[in-house]
């Protein structure tokens, strides 16, 4: 049933896509919007400045007609048209220079979020190393509860790690700073791993990992091995997370003309049908989702498309609430 | 057989301290410094088998203990671990081209993976 669902979905994918495109431009002038995103005032907005500067040429335009039919003298002519420069002069200057603020304060943010990030990691790693020492080879004199206590301080640890590492991330995507390593790279071993990795946690919450490929079929790709896992980890954590009751993920990786397709599908909670086309926006998480779990950044989706589009590949998704969803990706095979 | 040596270059003491620990209780002769100009000359003295080293490190970063080690007939051929919160594909590049075998980030590996990739290195 759930099949026969996602093939229907399939067919409308294309004309959301189309629909899609005309709601952006309309979202070009959602001044309310932007001015939230950008943390201005609606007459700030980039949009807003747009408008008044297509306002005012076009009164100026008629202005200068009316103008020139109505009076012979040159000299009103000239005074007019001063009048016009100096109001396109003073519009266009408040434009650049709030388009400048934002863009400064938008650099210090970044930097800011970078310097603390960088920091922030040493002391992380010094944590994590010094609980799996702890943990690994001084455990002897350590109660049961004790030993409990360090594994969730480790686990909190490593999470906070990820959450710094991804903000790390995002801080490079939108400085155009995230420069990928080129390396071989066997995604069938690396989705291995992870499934592996992930083995108690998927067992611990009943759900079924398969994973279906034809190995011989899947030749080595290039790419970073360190951010393509981390893609690969994101989906089958998103998958596991959102799995409310007993459950079942499919992986499967085959090869499609000159590229191989990784997809992963799950039985979740799905996402609502209006919020689909937020679903890679940087912070998203869907309203349904906020309910099951509260943990999370709206991060990992965001940071994958951007590694995936930037390794020559695609990402997309098709889902529907309450039934599940499919993640994809593709990836070039050069 | 005897214990592979191993030298640790990392200036914060506590994951310094760590590192040696675990690599001690995992069978291997541990040696170490906390600045690269100590890191460097360790090195030359006791020439190690392996070396993990850091790039941000007082007196001689990472990079200056690398061109001294690759520079030295003595020191030339260890094998050199960059072990690193920084991961700008200009360090690693950078790192790579002054003759590091393997470029870890600190952030991302547990010591049991640091060992995994020690023992990879040396073939044990």
């Amino acid at each position: 049933m759930v099949s026969l669902f996602f093939c229907g979905i399939i067919k409308t994918v294309k004309q959301k896509a189309k629909i899609n495109n005309g709601m952006k431009f309309v979202n070009d002038f959602n001044l309310k919007k932007q001015a939230k995103e950008l943390g201005v005032s609606v007459w700030q907005t980039p949009g807003f400045l747009f408008l008044v500067m297509g306002v005012v040429s076009f009164a100026v335009m008629t202005a200068t007609y009316i103008i020139s039919k109505n009076y012979d003298s040159p000299e009103i002519v000239v005074i007019s048209e001063s009048i016009v420069a100096i109001i396109m002069l003073i519009v266009g200057n408040g434009t650049v220079r709030i388009v400048g603020q934002l863009a400064s304060v938008n650099k210090l943010k970044s930097d800011f979020v970078s310097v603390a990030s960088h920091q922030l990691r040493t002391p992380l790693s010094a944590i994590t190393w010094e609980i799996e020492l702890l943990l690994s080879k001084n455990k002897k004199g350590l109660s049961e509860r004790q030993a409990k206590s360090l594994e969730t301080i480790s686990s909190l640890s490593c999470r906070m790690t990820r959450l710094v590492n991804d903000l790390l991330d995002v801080t490079r995507i939108d400085q155009n700073r995230l420069i990928l390593r080129k390396e071989i790279i066997d995604i069938v071993d690396i989705t291995e791993k992870i499934i592996e990795d992930f083995s108690s946690l998927s067992k611990a919450r009943n759900i079924n990992v398969f994973f279906n490929v034809n190995k011989k079929r899947i030749p080595k790709l290039t790419g970073d091995p360190e951010r393509i896992k981390l893609v690969v980890e994101n989906l089958l954590n998103n998958a596991i997370k959102y799995v409310v009751k007993r459950g079942k993920i499919e992986i499967k990786i085959i090869r499609r003309d000159n590229f191989i397709v990784f997809s992963i599908r799950d039985n979740g909670v799905g996402i609502p049908e209006e919020q689909q086309d937020q679903v890679f926006e940087k912070f998203f998480r869907s309203d349904n989702v906020v309910k099951y779990q509260t943990e999370g950044t709206g991060l990992g989706l965001y940071i994958s498309r951007n590694i995936i589009e930037q390794t020559g590949g695609k990402i997309w998704f098709q889902s529907i609430e309450n039934v599940g969803s499919i993640f994809s990706f593709s990836l070039p095979v050069k | 057989m005897s214990k592979k040596k191993i030298l640790i270059v990392e200036d914060e003491s506590a994951l310094n301290q760590a590192l040696g620990e675990f690599l001690t209780a995992e069978n291997f002769e541990v040696i170490s410094a906390l600045d690269g100009a100590e890191g460097a000359k360790i090195a030359i003295a006791k020439r190690p088998d392996l070396i993990l080293l850091d790039i941000i490190l007082p007196k001689k970063d990472g990079y200056e203990v690398l061109d001294e080690l690759k520079s030295n007939d003595s020191t030339k051929d260890i094998p050199v671990i960059l072990l690193t919160n920084l991961e700008s594909a200009q360090d690693i590049q950078k790192a790579f081209e002054k003759g590091a075998t393997t470029y870890l980030v600190k952030s991302s590996y547990k010591m049991q993976d640091v060992v995994k990739k020690i023992k990879e290195t040396l073939k044990m």
